[in-house]
């Protein structure tokens, strides 16, 4: 097969692609997080002259680390979730019902993502504070789910208009009830939109600052908070370098536990014969 | 359209019903904190003095021409980097598009991008492209170079949409993907049977039938490049800022909170119309060409 | 009537009172303060840099006085950010909010912060306006530092280290592209090189009528021969990296990045006879801190003559209290004079935005 060898070439290219694309910066990242503070990484060495694990250790002792990554992690499954079910009835609406001024209502859907940061962390929180949401962990589910909506939104459209109707009429016909209905002609299709939508909210309820942390601070930290302490305006390679592999790694491993999943159902989406 | 009628009652109950959730909250709250910034654009909310109204803010601002460059410049940005990150991903998405041996763990590895912070981003290529770098110094050994060349703050912005283009195009790839695998095949190969070449399989096939993916990459991307501010502050060229970087400049240099919640409406007003343009000339592209 | 009368004065009353309990602290003798502080028993210090370290240094007040203290991770950004998101906060989860000296400008200290701080035992000691920022009586220094230029002493000798600003610019046309300042709204660092620049080529009278020209034509004419960093780290990490060998830089930022082997300990620092501005940050109690007894014995500590020594010594400020003996180590008593004092907050403030406006955007 001619298609066979034309992918072991583009594996090939993609694989040296990807060496410059990942592992070069990672690879770096490591070094510069194994530099022993007892003798700096300066030029002209070309590599580090001592290596120690001592910055992770002293990362992991002197900052809440683990305290961060554990919140960041209960919030951003919760968020996803909730943001899901919330925006699937107005894609469902977007994608399949119509209406006068769907493409306004579409349009001010997009609202939350053009919001800068510094009118989130400043208005929304003080906003929070005066409808009496003090407590933290609730205020900042709703500030995330409120500022992801578009894209589980959007994300969703694209599927619910890809559902094939006369799959749905098909299944009427045939008397299956609601569920079956559903299951058959709605959610094979609806799949890897639900994912991709869960996964974008993740990562970016992981990665969001201004609320988590004018709301959040001092008790509830979250991982961003840790991240621009160390890589904010003053940000110093070493100990970056260190936050960030400890932050990125869980990330990766569950992008790949993600892909699994999208890979072993998505591949059905193929749908019904055309 | 018969506008009394029962069933159409109904209908718009539904749409109301379905729009509450997600629509109904984002207006409610962000609508809130969206007219609490145009409050203080016209002199209300001020942290360092008395608020009373004033349109003085808006003057000042729309004269400056500051403010105008980097409006030019940020949608430049935002157009490029979504422009590059939505082609980058069809391709990948083409090709990822049957499983071949590999292709689950080459997605993620594509992906792996999208999970690192935009900070630790930026950090990572700083790395890459420093004086005495990786590149460099293998220019350097190579004798391609006999000087370090400075890649950090080129005057164009190249190093920003590099990292825009690392970090969205995994973005534009997931929304991309489900869509383009649900082709069927038995089109394709219809269309290779009249003689299709694969780019006008590409663009008379694919385009039309992803176009509302497109759109949706299209504008998550240009919206979210709009409103950079790491990206640009640490690789970005010195001479002109971006809109999010300008907008931090008046508020912190020139201690303007209500001349810096002008820029902020000049910024979201900016990256929604940018946004939609560019959705409303991609759907004019594909779907005028075929009639 | 009457009924009503009283209603109205009773609501009146309980509408007054906490305001009441709020100027009633400020009147408290110190003795009294010190004990409702220990009952309080706690205190959160926004601290917006070296929180680890702060976080061993103040375990000596937690000894003293029994009151635990919290420094949370955050930016400066970020700090600041949260202190104005929480002002309509009936009580806040700030104590002691630190600020750069030249944030004091960005808000009114009198409307966000606790004060008049006379209340404090060493008020007449310390520094309430710093960095060109002034807190009016509600803010008080707590860290000085100094800036000048950090530089690679296998790449430059002492001997050949500019000292008059004539001498910096052969020597910048000597070497181009290896001096280094940060762009001003990254860090003071930058922000100091820019006045003194200016304040070098620009006549009294003209500085006081904000004319800078002449100022702007040298940043001009030596584009293609100075380095514009991202931030005063920024700086010193392309220091390091071999990209530059002279950087403008504070004193207490390298020394503390040498320590933790960050940036090598080769690199050197001086204060230029040209003169280099001094600086601080300064810390405020916000008026609606739920501990703020316990934030005002903290402040006076962190304040005091003894303390102030122990953080010249043990990182490196230089200290904000009249009483504190000696000078902080790093450079000779003799450089240390170079030290000048920042213009006034509008000159400041006038300068660094016709920098940006003339020179970094206005090409």
């Amino acid at each position: 097969m001619r298609r066979s060898k034309l992918n072991i070439l583009l594996v090939a290219i993609l694989v040296i692609v990807l060496v410059l694309w990942l592992a070069v910066p990672f690879g770096m990242a490591l070094l510069w997080s194994l530099v022993d503070p007892s003798k700096a990484w300066s030029y002209p060495d070309l590599l580090p002259q001592k290596l120690s694990f001592v910055r992770w250790t002293e990362m992991w002792e002197t900052t809440n680390l683990a305290l961060a990554m554990g919140h960041s992690y209960t919030l951003a499954p919760i968020v996803a979730v909730c943001t899901l079910i919330l925006a699937a009835p107005t894609a469902y609406a977007f994608a399949r019902l119509d209406f006068h001024g769907k493409t306004a209502a579409q349009m001010l859907s997009l609202l939350p993502l053009v919001v800068p940061e510094f009118v989130t962390a400043l208005f929304f929180t003080s906003l929070l504070y005066k409808l009496g949401i003090y407590a933290k962990f609730p205020a900042i589910v709703l500030g995330h789910i409120v500022l992801f909506l578009p894209y589980a939104i959007r994300i969703l459209t694209v599927s619910f208009a890809q559902v094939r109707q006369d799959l749905i009429d098909a299944a009427r016909d045939l008397g299956a009830s609601p569920w079956a209905r559903f299951s058959s002609a709605f959610l094979p299709v609806l799949k890897p939109g639900i994912l991709a939508a869960l996964i974008i909210v993740f990562i970016q309820s992981i990665e969001e600052f201004a609320i988590s942390f004018v709301v959040g601070s001092p008790d509830f930290t979250t991982i961003p908070t840790i991240l621009y302490s160390y890589l904010g305006d003053n940000f110093i390679r070493p100990n970056a370098a260190v936050v960030s592999l400890i932050l990125v790694v869980p990330n990766i491993i569950l992008l790949l536990i993600f892909e699994r999943l999208l890979k072993s159902n998505g591949a059905v989406t193929v749908g019904g014969k055309g | 359209m018969r506008a009394y009628s029962p069933s159409n009652w109904k209908h718009t109950g539904v749409v109301l019903l379905c729009l509450l959730p997600g629509l109904g909250l984002i207006i409610l709250l962000i609508g809130t904190v969206i007219s609490m910034a145009v409050a203080q654009s016209v002199g209300y909310f001020n942290f360092s003095g008395p608020s009373e109204f004033s349109l003085i803010y808006w003057q000042k601002q729309l004269a400056s021409p500051f403010l105008h460059r980097s409006v030019l410049y940020s949608a430049k940005i935002s157009l490029l980097s979504s422009l590059i990150s939505v082609g980058l991903a069809y391709m990948f998405a083409m090709w990822l598009r049957r499983p071949f041996p590999g292709s689950t763990m080459l997605g993620g590895l594509l992906k792996a991008p999208m999970m690192v912070p935009g900070l630790v981003a930026a950090f990572l290529l700083l790395n890459v492209i420093a004086f005495h770098g990786f590149v460099n110094e293998f220019l350097l050994w190579t004798n391609i170079i006999s000087k370090p060349l400075r890649m950090q703050n080129d005057s164009f912005g190249t190093a920003v949409i590099f990292l825009q283009v690392w970090k969205q195009m995994p973005f534009a790839l997931l929304v991309l993907i489900g869509p383009v695998q649900s082709i069927h095949n038995e089109i394709f190969d219809a269309a290779r049977d009249l003689g299709a070449s694969a780019w006008t399989r590409f663009r008379k096939i694919v385009l039309p039938l992803t176009l509302t993916a497109m759109q949706a990459a299209l504008i998550l991307v240009f919206i979210r490049a709009a409103g950079d501010f790491s990206f640009q502050v640490i690789v970005g060229p010195r001479e002109v800022s971006s809109m999010a970087q300008y907008m931090y400049t008046v508020q912190r240099l020139y201690g303007e909170w209500n001349e810096a919640a002008v820029v902020a409406v000049v910024l979201m007003t900016m990256s929604l119309t940018g946004a939609l343009l560019l959705a409303a000339v991609s759907q004019f592209l594909v779907t005028g060409r075929r009639r | 009537m009457l009924k009503r009368t009283l209603i109205a004065a009773a609501t009146a009353l309980s509408f007054a009172q906490p305001a009441l309990a709020a100027d009633d602290i400020m009147t408290k003798p110190w003795d009294d303060i010190v004990a409702q502080a220990k009952e309080e028993g706690q205190v959160v210090w926004y601290n917006w840099f070296l929180q680890p370290r702060f976080r061993e240094f103040v375990k000596g007040f937690e000894e003293e006085y029994g009151i635990e203290v919290t420094i949370p991770d955050g930016t400066n950004e970020g700090n600041f950010n949260k202190f104005l998101a929480e002002r309509d906060r009936p009580e806040g989860d700030i104590d002691v909010m630190s600020v750069p000296g030249d944030a004091l400008s960005k808000f009114d200290p009198k409307t966000y912060f606790l004060g008049p701080l006379d209340t404090l035992p060493d008020f007449d000691k310390l520094r309430t306006e710093i960095n060109s920022g002034d807190g009016k009586g509600y803010a008080v220094a707590y860290w000085g530092n100094q800036t000048g230029l950090a530089y690679d002493p296998t790449q430059v000798e002492f001997a050949d280290l500019p000292q008059t600003f004539d001498d910096l610019t052969a020597w910048m046309t000597a070497h181009p592209m290896e001096f280094a300042f940060n762009d001003p709204q990254g860090g003071g660092a930058g922000k100091a090189f820019v006045q003194m620049a200016v304040r070098s080529k620009v006549s009294d009278a003209d500085l006081k009528a904000e004319k800078f020209d002449a100022g702007w034509d040298w940043f001009k004419s030596q584009k293609d021969n100075y380095g514009y960093t991202a931030s005063n780290a920024d700086s010193l990490t392309r220091l390091n990296g071999g990209e530059f060998h002279l950087v403008v830089a504070w004193e207490d930022h390298l020394a503390g990045l040498q320590k933790k082997g960050e940036i090598d300990k080769r690199m050197k620092f001086y204060i230029p006879k040209f003169g280099m501005p001094g600086g601080g940050n300064a810390v405020g109690i916000p008026a609606n801190a739920k501990h703020k007894h316990a934030a005002l014995v903290f402040v006076n500590w962190l304040t005091s003559a003894k303390v102030q020594e122990m953080l010249a010594t043990q990182l490196g400020a230089s200290p904000v209290n009249s009483a504190a003996k000696g000078v902080p180590g790093g450079v000779p008593a003799e450089q240390r004079a170079y030290s000048v004092d920042w213009l006034a907050a509008d000159t400041t403030d006038a300068i660094s935005r016709q920098f940006l406006e003339k020179v970094v955007l206005g090409q």
